[in-house]
């Protein structure tokens, strides 16, 4: 195989995880940092690190043009976006392609399907997917028609929002024109585009989503689902594989819908197609896909011994797949706790700041996903993720009870961290019995039982 | 820093004959620079500066202080692109050493997928260094040139 360089446009964790991904595979890489990340884990370990501007994102990690030139110049042959960032701009995917870069991810049409969320919906519902009861509007007045017809509670987002921001729940039909006002102007201010989506809300609902990987040779597999109910404001916290509130029908009626998307689409690369389950009526509502690499991706890799990163860049580098829909044998449990300098007594307020120890316990069956080492500097400028705690068992409960370990015998000092209430949720019986929805944790801190 | 005052006398004196601008020696813990030209534009030798006469101009510098190389300020690359000492090529260059900026004075172009930036000298003084040349990828923050106060 010829020798690769890939040119790694993220930070934290998964910047060293894709680092990991080609030293394994025997390619080079270069990362690409901000001023303020010079002295990070995965700037030691990539083969060469550049500086590509200031603290701030737009000026380092969300610039175009100076990660474009910065792999250009250092003779890279594809650029590994992570997510986040750049990882979903059909405009940069667009420009690696004009500048000889190899993009690993989807095609820039996909992107441009899959980045809107009204053209996301649309496709879906062309394959056959059903989608939640709701639309676009463009007027005040239309969004009280639309409402009536689909029936409160309803959910305010704006169309070309994404990662939770600006939705609102409304309950009652006079709430709706003040949230659908402020919903329209901050959608015009943050997107150039005032157009609001709503969407029926459903009360007891679980966040479901299924692993697709498809290749350039017309070939989509699914590598199983995970649920990531547990969420605070949209924002995940406790994601597991497999998901126990499904049946065995309703499983595969959910892995039918994230292929015929893939299928349909002719999928190229790694995504995740999500979905809200309703577990009273066991309706399966299609949400979005994402189309990059996930934050929960290792609870999939645990229960299906795929390295998900490897298998991305080898198809975006034109391989076929090595495996194919009948290879891929689902073994256990595993669940991902996000650890973050997040302060459960602050209302889970950003802590950043120097760590002064940071000792993960050495546990069989705990994978810990991280760019912390003790003395770094937890920056101001970035997501609050610190580590993901992996833990694997024969069973749920199993893997429960590795998190208890693995949370309460972790040794972290500096920044304040969520992991006092990590520690609760893996302990609470809502959770054993995994009878939480996605509103769960902001009732539980609405009641003042938790944090 | 130990330095022979005899040896570096006559490494002047050798220099005093040959063609050049600046001399540049640096060995273990010992460098200095040795500059000819149209100094009176230039700095004025720095005090501790040993001046044989005529016109060179010796500077003895310890490695902990190297008068040209870290005194003075740093004129850094304000993004990541490639390094051009020139408009065009063929054209003289923006700046050499020993010529006098001000704050506005464009000292390079850094160039960004074929957008190009120029880049001021920020400071008032001498251009004692260049660090880059032409073609090299600069980082952000990366020293460019090397500006000595003026006397």
């Amino acid at each position: 195989m010829t020798a690769r360089r890939i040119y790694v446009a993220n930070r934290g964790e998964i910047a060293l995880r894709i680092v990991e991904a080609c030293e394994r595979l025997g390619y080079e890489t270069v990362l690409g940092v901000s001023a303020a990340d010079r002295e990070t884990l995965a700037a030691r370990r990539a083969t060469r690190t550049v500086v590509l501007g200031a603290a701030r994102s737009q000026e380092s990690y969300l610039n175009q043009q100076a990660v474009i030139h910065a792999a250009v110049s250092t003779g890279c042959d594809a650029v590994h976006p992570g997510y986040g960032f750049l990882s979903e701009k059909a405009s940069f995917a667009r420009a690696c392609a004009e500048n000889g870069l190899i993009f690993i991810g989807p095609t820039p049409e996909q992107l441009e399907t899959l980045g809107d969320k009204l053209s996301a919906r649309a496709f879906a519902q062309s394959v056959g997917v059903p989608v939640s009861p709701g639309g676009p509007t463009e007027t005040l007045e239309q969004a009280l028609a639309l409402a009536d017809r689909i029936g409160f509670p309803i959910l305010v987002k704006a169309a070309n929002g994404g990662g939770g921001r600006g939705m609102k729940l409304v309950n009652r039909a006079e709430d709706l024109a003040p949230a659908w006002q402020v919903a329209s102007s901050e959608a015009a201010a943050a997107f150039g585009d005032g157009t609001v989506f709503l969407e029926r809300f459903v009360a007891a609902a679980k966040h479901i989503e299924v692993q697709i990987l498809g290749d350039s040779h017309g070939h989509c597999v699914h590598l199983g689902e995970r649920e990531c109910t547990l969420q605070f404001r949209y924002q995940k916290i406790l994601e597991e594989a497999p998901s126990t509130a499904l049946n065995a029908e309703d499983r595969l009626r959910l892995h039918a819908y994230a292929l015929k998307i893939g299928k349909g689409l002719g999928y190229q690369g790694l995504g995740t197609v999500e979905f809200l389950y309703d577990v009273q009526t066991r309706d399966i509502c299609f949400l979005e896909v994402n189309p990059r690499v996930q934050v929960e991706h290792p609870v999939t890799e645990s229960v299906t011994g795929v390295d998900l990163v490897r298998e991305q860049i080898l198809v975006a580098f034109g391989a076929a797949l090595s495996f194919r829909q009948e290879d891929i044998v689902l073994k256990g449990h595993a669940i991902e706790l996000r650890l973050t300098a997040q302060d459960p007594a602050q209302g889970l307020r950003p802590s950043p700041g120097r760590l002064r120890r940071w000792r993960p316990a050495p546990l069989g069956g705990v994978r810990v996903d991280s760019h912390l080492y003790e003395g770094y500097l937890f920056p101001p400028y970035y997501d609050a993720l610190m580590a993901k705690l992996i833990v694997s068992g024969a069973d749920r409960s199993a893997a429960l009870a590795l998190a208890v370990s693995a949370l309460s015998r972790l040794e972290v000092e500096g920044p304040a961290t969520n992991r006092d209430l990590l520690v609760k949720l893996v302990n609470h019986p809502d959770v054993a019995a995994n009878s939480i929805t996605t509103r769960w944790l902001e009732e539980k801190f609405d009641e003042g039982s938790l944090p | 820093m130990t330095i022979d005052l005899e040896v570096l006398a006559a490494v002047v004196r050798l220099l005093k004959e040959a063609e050049f601008s600046e001399f540049r020696y640096a060995k273990g813990d010992v460098s200095f620079v040795v500059r000819r030209g149209d100094v009176s534009e230039g700095p004025t030798p720095p005090p501790s500066t040993i001046a044989p006469a005529p016109a060179p101009v010796a500077a003895p510098v310890s490695p902990s202080a190297p008068v040209v190389e870290t005194d003075g300020a740093k004129v850094r690359a304000p993004l990541l692109g490639t390094f051009y000492s020139r408009p065009k090529p063929g054209e003289a260059v923006f700046v050499k050493i020993g010529d006098r900026v001000e704050p506005d004075t464009v000292v390079c172009i850094v160039e960004v997928m074929k957008l190009m930036n120029s880049v001021s000298a920020g400071v008032r003084g001498v251009v004692a260094a260049i660090h880059a040349r032409d073609g090299d990828l600069v980082e952000f923050g990366q020293a460019l040139f090397t500006v000595v106060e003026a006397a």
